[in-house]
């Protein structure tokens, strides 16, 4: 009863994801205007055929700043994305396979950790270790280990009991082997969609750090940091705030829109 | 006799697909008479389920009924409005499920469910209804109606639960019961039973029963005509003798052919295993951090031995520890005491269930390559040479290496569960219920191709099975277990003829032959109460009990004099 319906959550996520990596790795090379280059003649100016995405208070061309802040803000994302599925993984698939109090001890430590608002634990981390790029990954970084140990858990809980990982038990296959050759593969997908879940709110996490003034510093430029510059000049150059405010729409529908599309591809 | 109660006229059922209709069941007419049992037999996919379904009014929303009538008391069921459809489904015409365990509603009282439908088709005030209910209850066969009646199903066995719900199904006086292959899920003597249920039921009520089910000797038991699907079709229908001893169609005889003898006699005393006062433990350990850990005694005081080359069959009702020993032997359980010596390196597995065998993210060549690579064969050449010999040798072509688990039919998955137990060259194979989930034709290739293995390559089974049919032709000893203890073990010839164990008559007795054996079962479902723990396990369903089985257990003994092979058996009725 195979009925195939276009995945439109996926195509459509896919290009909208497409437009930003393209947007961003363009960004790091080249951009129309230097993202710094300052114009006195351009302050606060409006959207034009020659800056279409305006100005800011400065007389920088927004449209550069934000193809710049982009690749920071996706490089912030995927490093905190990583560091949460590398260890969140290795934590959550020891700890389901070999249960005992080990995964007792570690998953209370989880709840512990899970229980703070995640922003506080960021703010507490930033205040010792000191602003910048490199610390708000490793703060956030952290902070997704538990979900994703959590969720590779409860994926290895669920297919350790099962047969074909019995027959990989008398066939003689290391702990270790069945564990990453033999269950995880089946975990991918669930570990996909909440990947992408996660780099949503990563890049949510490094907007509102940049816009507290705790995460990227000025002068390189960063979605949220514009988000927050942008805020006193709300009324006179209203477009310094729309762009970067669509731009990080556009990263989060595009991804949650993967995400969704990869459910339905795995239930398929 | 001979009115027509339920007409099927010309139905065909569709599923519409990208590149059109695919027909599901296909040009289907029959009819049952007032007091007929009609048995309607095929494989998964001959839509046999999907016709009853449609009868009943609980067809898939995506199935069209593309032509046909369905006459019930001479009205077209497909042409009435749901609210006369109501009237008639649970009252006129009512179902019993496979599946007891989740056919029940599990937070709703037995006293509740059974009333439920009462309550919707008549108007009878609350206490004539409990009054009905009980009756009902107490007719089906169950112990104590009364105090039943406040159980939720979870407190049943599944026998006591597909007796309720043959109660719900009967409690309206229905005069038709569709019954979708109610024994499939139940043990060997729970089935026989419920089959003397629905027969008493037939006699007193009078009652019309359409039954389903892929089982022959089932439907020989209790239907007196009989409907053969195939594909969606009817290929042959006639009264039950005369369809099963004299079957026209070619996929009716197939159906029929007998499952594949072994005929080798094994007279080899060099022994594969031997366990010696082995005691099994399962270990449960209670929720939470310092939740205590604790020992359920699975199998107690086993001692038996297979020698190379036989097939040693291993029967007994689910959770009597067949599974538990299995694993035991292949090294899944470590928890347990006493000796089991075995002599073979790598005794390998078969599973039961060819759907979670298999790793479904990995090709087929990569599940039977992971043994070799596991045990350090290094030439990868060397590895995908001997992965497409074992698939030749388990019948499949070898370009099925590059085919997904889920791509594969379930004979085919449980050929590649066999070549995979097979590829590290292992003589000694356990196999777990290896064709319980096949259809029948599937069971009789699989069970050929572990025959043909067995010969070709001198393999040692232990073959776990519940059908007693299969083991009666495939194995040359049997071991019988009950609640976790051997009570018989003996040459399969002589335990069929001659069981000696009370249990092993019973069990024996429930197997579904031609001589109507089944009248002469008695079995009591007994309250577990009044059994000690030190006595026999079997004393609360004992038909020949006496006080000393209560306060002991029983040692085994042989029956057999020395010199024969031994034939033993735990009970105290011959120990003297």
């Amino acid at each position: 009863m195979k009925r195939k319906k276009w995945n439109y959550n996926l195509t459509i996520g896919l290009i909208l994801t497409t437009i930003v990596v393209l947007m961003a790795v363009v960004g790091h090379f080249w951009t129309p205007y230097g993202p710094t280059d300052m114009n006195s003649m351009l302050k606060n100016a409006a959207p034009s055929l020659a800056h279409p995405f305006g100005n800011d208070n400065f007389g920088r061309d927004i449209l550069s700043r934000i193809m710049n802040g982009m690749g920071t803000t996706c490089f912030v994302a995927l490093c905190t994305v990583g560091i949460g599925v590398v260890f969140g993984t290795i934590i959550g698939a020891i700890t389901g396979f070999f249960g005992g109090w080990l995964d007792e001890i570690i998953m209370r430590l989880n709840d512990a950790l899970s229980a703070f608002p995640s922003v506080l634990l960021a703010l507490i981390f930033i205040s010792l270790l000191g602003p910048g790029r490199n610390n708000i990954i490793f703060a956030l970084g952290i902070l997704f280990i538990p979900s994703f140990a959590r969720i590779v858990r409860s994926e290895i809980i669920r297919y350790k009991e099962l047969e074909f990982v019995k027959s990989a038990q008398v066939m003689g296959a290391g702990k270790l082997r069945i564990i990453f050759v033999h269950i995880l593969p089946n975990a991918l997908v669930s570990m996909l969609t909440s990947a992408t879940v996660g780099f949503n709110n990563a890049v949510l996490a490094e907007a509102s750090m940049s816009y507290l003034g705790l995460g990227v510093q000025p002068p390189e430029p960063s979605l949220g940091l514009m988000l927050s510059d942008a805020q006193a000049f709300l009324q006179i150059a209203p477009w310094y705030a729309i762009f970067p405010g669509l731009t990080i729409v556009m990263i989060i529908l595009g991804f949650s829109m993967i995400s969704e599309g990869l459910r339905v591809y795995q239930a398929r | 006799m001979g009115e027509k109660l339920l007409e099927v006229k010309n139905l065909t059922i569709g599923f519409p697909e990208e590149t059109g209709m695919r027909t599901v069941v296909d040009d289907v007419s029959f009819t049952v008479g007032y007091g007929e049992i009609v048995g309607i037999v095929g494989e998964s996919g001959s839509g046999k389920s999907m016709t009853v379904q449609t009868i009943m009014g609980l067809k898939n929303r995506d199935a069209h009924i593309l032509s046909g009538e369905i006459l019930f008391n001479g009205k077209d069921l497909l042409k009435m409005s749901d609210e006369e459809l109501s009237k008639i489904q649970g009252n006129d015409m009512s179902m019993v499920f496979q599946e007891p365990m989740t056919s029940l509603n599990p937070v709703k009282k037995i006293g509740w469910q059974v009333a439920e439908s009462l309550k919707i088709h008549t108007s009878m005030p609350d206490d004539e209804i409990h009054g009905r209910v009980v009756e009902i209850l107490a007719n089906v066969g169950l112990p104590k109606p009364e105090e039943l009646c406040q159980k939720y199903p979870h407190q049943l066995s599944g026998g006591m639960r597909q007796r309720v719900m043959i109660a719900m199904a009967m409690i309206c006086w229905p005069k038709l019961l569709i019954a979708d292959e109610p024994t499939t899920a139940l043990d060997v003597t729970v089935q026989a039973q419920i089959l003397q249920l629905l027969r008493k039921i037939h006699m007193e009520a009078n009652t019309s029963i359409l039954f389903i089910s892929h089982d022959l000797n089932v439907v020989k038991e209790v239907c007196q005509k009989v409907i053969v699907m195939y594909q969606g079709k009817i290929v042959e229908r006639g009264y039950t003798e005369e369809v099963l001893y004299h079957p026209k169609h070619d996929y009716t005889k197939h159906l029929i052919a007998s499952i594949p003898r072994n005929k080798e006699d094994i007279r080899e005393d060099e022994l594969v295993m031997q366990a010696k006062d082995l005691n099994v433990y399962y270990s449960v350990k209670e929720r939470g951090m310092f939740g205590k850990k604790e020992n359920k005694h699975v199998l107690q005081n086993v001692n038996f031995h297979i020698r190379r080359g036989e097939i040693l069959g291993l029967v007994g009702e689910s959770g009597c520890g067949k599974s538990t020993l299995a694993k035991c032997i292949v090294g899944l359980n470590k928890n347990y005491t006493g000796t089991l010596d075995i002599r073979e390196e790598h005794p390998q597995l078969v599973f039961q269930d060819p759907y979670s065998s298999l790793n479904p993210m990995k090709k087929i060549g990569w599940i039977l390559e992971e043994p070799l690579k596991v045990h350090g064969m290094k030439d990868k050449a060397k590895r995908k040479e001997l992965v497409s010999q074992m698939l030749t040798q388990v019948g499949l072509d070898p370009s099925y290496a590059d085919r997904y688990p889920n791509e594969l039919s379930g004979g085919q998955r449980q050929r590649i569960s066999i070549g995979g137990a097979l590829i590290l060259n292992s003589k000694f194979i356990v196999a777990d219920e290896p064709v319980s989930a096949l259809d029948v034709t599937v069971q009789s290739q699989v069970l050929n191709l572990l025959l043909d293995l067995h010969r070709t390559h001198q393999l040692t089974y232990l073959f776990i099975s519940h059908d007693l049919n299969i083991v009666r032709h495939f194995c040359n000893r049997v071991i019988v277990m009950y609640l976790g203890e051997i009570v018989e073990e003996a040459e399969v010839e002589e335990i069929y003829e001659d069981p000696k164990h009370p249990y092993t008559q019973l069990l024996f007795h429930s197997i579904l032959t031609d001589e109507r054996k089944l009248q002469k079962i008695t079995d009591v479902e007994q309250s577990r109460e009044d059994a000690s723990a030190n006595g026999c396990p079997f004393y609360h369903r004992c038909m020949s009990r006496s006080d000393v089985c209560r306060e002991k257990r029983p040692e085994r003994i042989n029956l057999n004099p020395e010199g024969q092979d031994p034939h033993w058996v735990k009970c105290f009725k011959y120990q003297s």
